[in-house]
């Protein structure tokens, strides 16, 4: 399926060889408004009005060494497909990841005795994981011709979807530690699923005179993506919405997040939080279960013997293989309700401020939604030269990788923040020639 | 500190600035198209199986009824050609008297029964028919009186009817129905006797008419049931007749050895007298029109006697069968099947009675026939060598002929032949222009052997399949000519298990399956 997707990259473009990092930097840059949207217990101190500006955050991934130059080339004015590279490098089963975060705009206030503590925001969030077998790309590129004799497995599997957030959140002091709570309205825009247990599309070529078995068992959810699924002639042809669509009410549904911030000493403080606690979103707009489930054997025209023997003199080979509709035979069922749940984050981690210019953080995420999970461990410094800026680094292991290093920048002009970070800079400064990009960038104004 | 305030809020826009210009670059991935490159595609393109009943059912010429195809217990198929069958009903004795005119001279006169030379008639049972007679009186009475005729009775009561003829007057009966009537005489002749008496009570004669007689009996619309009495010796056509053996009228050409080819003629006689076929012509016609006679020992001086209902057996009504065979162990059959003969010719005549024994006392009843039947049988059992055949066949490579082949950059066929007869084939197959003209040939090199023989046990039986795989490569420029074929000329010969010098038996079970794969490179 073809995501219509583009996008301007402006700012800092330090891409990681790996996948999600899922900003764990961003925690440890506590002093950002923007790290409000980590831990709802953030605020820069001293402050009392926040206005977040936007910011925009996205963390972009494929398994293996796939960069996307593996890929994409440009000729003239054309986008070129070039999958013979890529295919070499593909592992069995391959994923790509996509976490992107908009912030829109964000308000935050603090009462006087800065005991009290309201924000508003607005986020239009995308998330997605594709998997999909090696043999999907070869069987595109190459043919089946050179796997006769195979059972190719081609069937993929997704989760994506995009959704906007309308936040409110109220935090307290208590002493030295503050707490904050924020209720999140979802609206879903897009959402499509296919099923973990039923993605079955497999096809055999017999190597007797190269028989085709085409079996499916494969289920796929929609809502508000997919209108259909017309696979005549011998495309696919989904017709579709594509995902950065208008958010509708009829997808709606609910999400906490919950933190606190506790400045233990001057030098030391600590802070743990929960991001999308039962968050889940029922979707009912245009939702729509499709269901493919069959097993088809083309055998080339079969001429009876008995015709030939009776004088049939001719033969007649015009016998097509049927359309892609009559194969897979995609079954859809309008109605019901869809519901998928949020990716559930939990951070943690200490700030030690060493000097007035030098701290220490140690940075945790735990993330985990349906059955893949993903733990980051982090340890920053950040060096802050001038008051108005600051550098840090940060190495980090997760789940997926044992070496990224992470990179921030900020700049604090008056009232102004303007930071871009990101968890993994290894690969330098451009997403063509990595398999992955992790950035975040964003702006705001503090009075 | 303008310095300052200027480093405070520029440098880092600067800085921002040149970092991000390497990375400010909008990413699109609208309309992708893809690269050049070769894939290659599998598919099948067709499948048959050719049952070997099938095939010899159609080997069969439709249009001759009766010829069939026995699968027998064993599974191993008898081809049976058979010709028409002769008969000759009894209804050309029967025909024969049909009624007459009877002038009595006298008041005892008498009559002959007529039928076929040779044929004294005992009796005869009528089953239809009429008798009237006539009277012209010339005397000055009323004569009145009775005819008799005593040969004929009904129920045991001897035919009488009375009559009365005025003076003067031509005068005669009504039609009597003779049904049911007998007619029964020793010596093939029916009397006559009419008893005319005058008004006084004497009986005369009635005088002639210059010589003419007066009284003059009428038979009618005579139909027998049954007849009985001697059949003395008699020669009669029976049949003439050709069988026509499409298996030899094939264009199939080679050496082809039948095992053991059979010809078995059938009569059934229910006539009830001895009848002997006389065989005045038997032979076959080879493939170019020669005359093969066809030799046995079975005849005695070109000729055998047929069975037959015995009258003294009280087997009236019944068929009697007697079949000849001629095979190789008593005729010169084997030898001419094995030259592919193309019809069998036959006449033959009856004889009856050929021994001319007055003992025998023979019958016929209106249903009674003679029938000769002549049929070839051919158990598929045998060896062929090279035996080839020609034939030219329409092509439709459907979808295939529009593809656009810019984007193909070669095919490659693969043909499989799974085969059960024990048979091999050999296969060239051109392929040719609307005009006729061969513009290609399947293979490059010559025919090759596209199927081999199955297996075969001591008994030239198939025990399992051989299966073979050819392939077939083709370039994009070589199929491009192909595939705009409008017709193909096949050619191919056929050898049996072991190059032809073993027979083999060609089960009903057997069959062949052919089925053709392609791989087709395609470049983007």
């Amino acid at each position: 399926m073809l995501f219509r997707y583009k996008s301007a990259l402006i700012c800092f473009f330090f891409v990681g060889r790996l996948a999600a990092q899922q900003e764990l930097m961003l925690s440890s840059m506590t002093d950002l408004w923007h790290s409000n949207s980590v831990n709802p217990a953030f605020y820069p101190k001293d402050k009392r009005i926040y206005i977040g500006l936007p910011a925009y955050s996205v963390d972009l991934a494929h398994s293996g060494d796939i960069t996307f130059q593996d890929i994409f080339r440009k000729d003239g004015d054309r986008n070129i497909i070039d999958l013979d590279n890529a295919i070499a490098k593909l592992e069995p089963e391959n994923e790509m990841f996509l976490d992107q975060r908009i912030e829109t705009v964000s308000i935050g206030l603090r009462s006087r005795n800065d005991k009290w503590g309201l924000q508003f925001s607005h986020a239009n969030v995308t998330t997605g994981w594709v998997q999909y077998p090696k043999a999907l790309a070869e069987f595109l590129w190459n043919g089946n011709g050179p796997y006769v004799g195979e059972t190719l497995e081609i069937g993929p599997k997704a989760d994506i979807f995009d959704w906007n957030e309308w936040s409110v959140g109220l935090s307290r002091r208590f002493g030295k530690v503050n707490f904050a709570a924020r209720f999140k309205y979802l609206t879903g825009a897009g959402y499509l699923r296919s099923d973990e247990n039923r993605t079955l599309v497999s096809i055999y070529t017999d190597p007797d005179i190269y028989q085709l078995t085409l079996k499916t068992d494969y289920v796929f959810y929609s809502s508000s993506i997919v209108d259909a699924v017309d696979t005549s002639a011998y495309g696919y042809d989904f017709s579709t919405r594509g995902f950065g669509g208008k958010s509708s009410t009829e997808n709606s549904g609910y999400a906490i997040d919950l933190g606190f911030d506790a400045q233990l000493s001057d030098m030391l403080s600590v802070h743990v939080s929960a991001v999308n606690l039962g968050g889940s979103i029922r979707w009912k707009k245009d939702a729509a279960t499709y269901t493919s489930k069959n097993e088809y054997l083309y055998e080339g025209a079969v001429i009876p013997g008995i015709d030939i023997i009776n004088g049939a003199d001719s033969l007649d080979f015009d016998s097509q293989i049927d359309t892609l509709n009559d194969i897979f035979k995609f079954v859809k069922t309008e109605g019901g309700e869809l519901t998928n749940e949020l990716p559930l984050r939990i951070y943690g981690g200490a700030n030690l401020k060493l000097s007035e210019k030098w701290s220490l953080g140690f940075n945790a995420m735990y993330q985990t939604h349906y059955e893949r999970v993903n733990l980051a461990l982090g340890v920053s410094a950040r060096w802050q030269p001038l008051k108005w800026l600051a550098l840090g680094g940060m190495y980090s292991a997760n789940s997926r990788s044992v070496a990224n290093i992470g990179l921030q920048v900020v700049f604090k002009p008056g009232p102004v923040q303007l930071y871009v970070a990101s968890d993994n800079v290894l690969n330098g400064f451009s997403v063509k020639s990595s398999p992955g990009v992790n950035l975040r960038a964003g702006a705001s104004l503090l009075f | 500190m303008p310095f300052k305030q200027l480093l405070r809020y520029f440098v880092p826009a600067v800085f921002v600035a040149v970092l991000a210009w390497p990375a400010c670059t909008k990413v699109d991935f609208e309309d992708p198209q893809l690269d050049d490159h070769t894939s290659e595609f599998a598919f099948p393109l067709f499948s048959t199986t050719l049952n070997l009943k099938d095939l010899m059912l159609k080997v069969l010429n439709d249009t001759l009824s009766g010829d069939t195809i026995l699968v027998n217990a064993d599974n191993t198929m008898t081809l049976f050609y058979t010709g028409d069958v002769a008969e000759k009903p009894a209804s050309d004795i029967f025909s024969s008297f049909t009624g007459g005119l009877f002038p009595l001279t006298d008041t005892l006169s008498f009559g002959p029964l007529d039928s076929l030379p040779g044929v004294s008639i005992s009796r005869a049972d009528l089953k239809k028919g009429k008798i009237g007679f006539t009277i012209f009186n010339l005397t000055a009475d009323t004569l009145s009186g009775t005819l008799r005729i005593p040969q004929m009775s009904k129920d045991g009561v001897v035919f009488t009817y009375p009559f009365v003829a005025p003076a003067g007057e031509l005068s005669g009966s009504p039609q009597i129905d003779l049904t049911g009537y007998v007619l029964a005489s020793d010596d093939n002749t029916l009397e006559f006797i009419y008893a005319a008496y005058t008004p006084a009570g004497d009986r005369v004669k009635i005088p002639d008419f210059f010589g003419i007689p007066t009284f003059i009996v009428q038979f009618d619309s005579l139909e027998f049931s049954y007849l009985q009495g001697f059949w003395a010796n008699q020669r009669y056509s029976l049949i003439r007749d050709t069988i026509e053996i499409d298996i030899n009228q094939t264009n199939l050409v080679g050496d082809v050895q039948i095992v053991n080819p059979k010809v078995t003629m059938r009569i059934a006689n229910s006539w009830g007298f001895p009848t002997r076929g006389v065989i005045k012509y038997l032979s076959f016609i080879g493939q170019n029109g020669e005359e093969i006679p066809l030799e046995s020992t079975v005849f005695v001086d070109s000729a055998v006697d047929f069975n037959y209902p015995k009258y003294a057996l009280n087997e009236i009504g019944q068929t009697k069968y007697t079949d000849v065979t001629l095979d190789s162990t008593n005729s010169n059959i084997a030898e001419i099947f094995n030259s592919q003969p193309t019809r069998l010719i036959y006449e033959v005549d009856g004889i009856s009675n050929a021994e001319n024994d007055p003992t025998i006392v023979g019958f016929l009843t209106d249903s009674s026939l003679i029938s000769l039947s002549m049929r070839v049988e051919l158990l598929l059992e045998g060896s062929a060598k090279n035996f080839g055949a020609e034939q030219t066949i329409d092509l439709n490579f459907g979808n295939l002929t529009d593809l656009d082949t810019s984007q193909v950059e070669s095919v490659e066929f693969k043909l499989v032949g799974e085969n059960g007869l024990p048979v091999s084939s050999n296969l060239q197959l051109y392929f040719l222009d609307e005009a006729g003209v061969a513009i290609d040939s399947l293979f490059s090199d010559g025919a090759e052997d596209v199927i081999l023989s199955a297996p075969v046990n001591s008994e030239g039986v198939a025990t399992g399949q051989t299966r073979t795989e050819h392939f077939i490569p083709m370039s994009a420029a070589r199929f491009e000519r192909v595939r705009q074929a409008k017709k193909a000329f096949l050619t191919t010969s056929f050898t049996t298990a072991q190059n032809g010098t073993v027979p083999v038996k060609l089960l009903a079970t057997n069959n062949l399956t052919l089925k053709m794969g392609i791989k087709a490179r395609t470049k983007y």
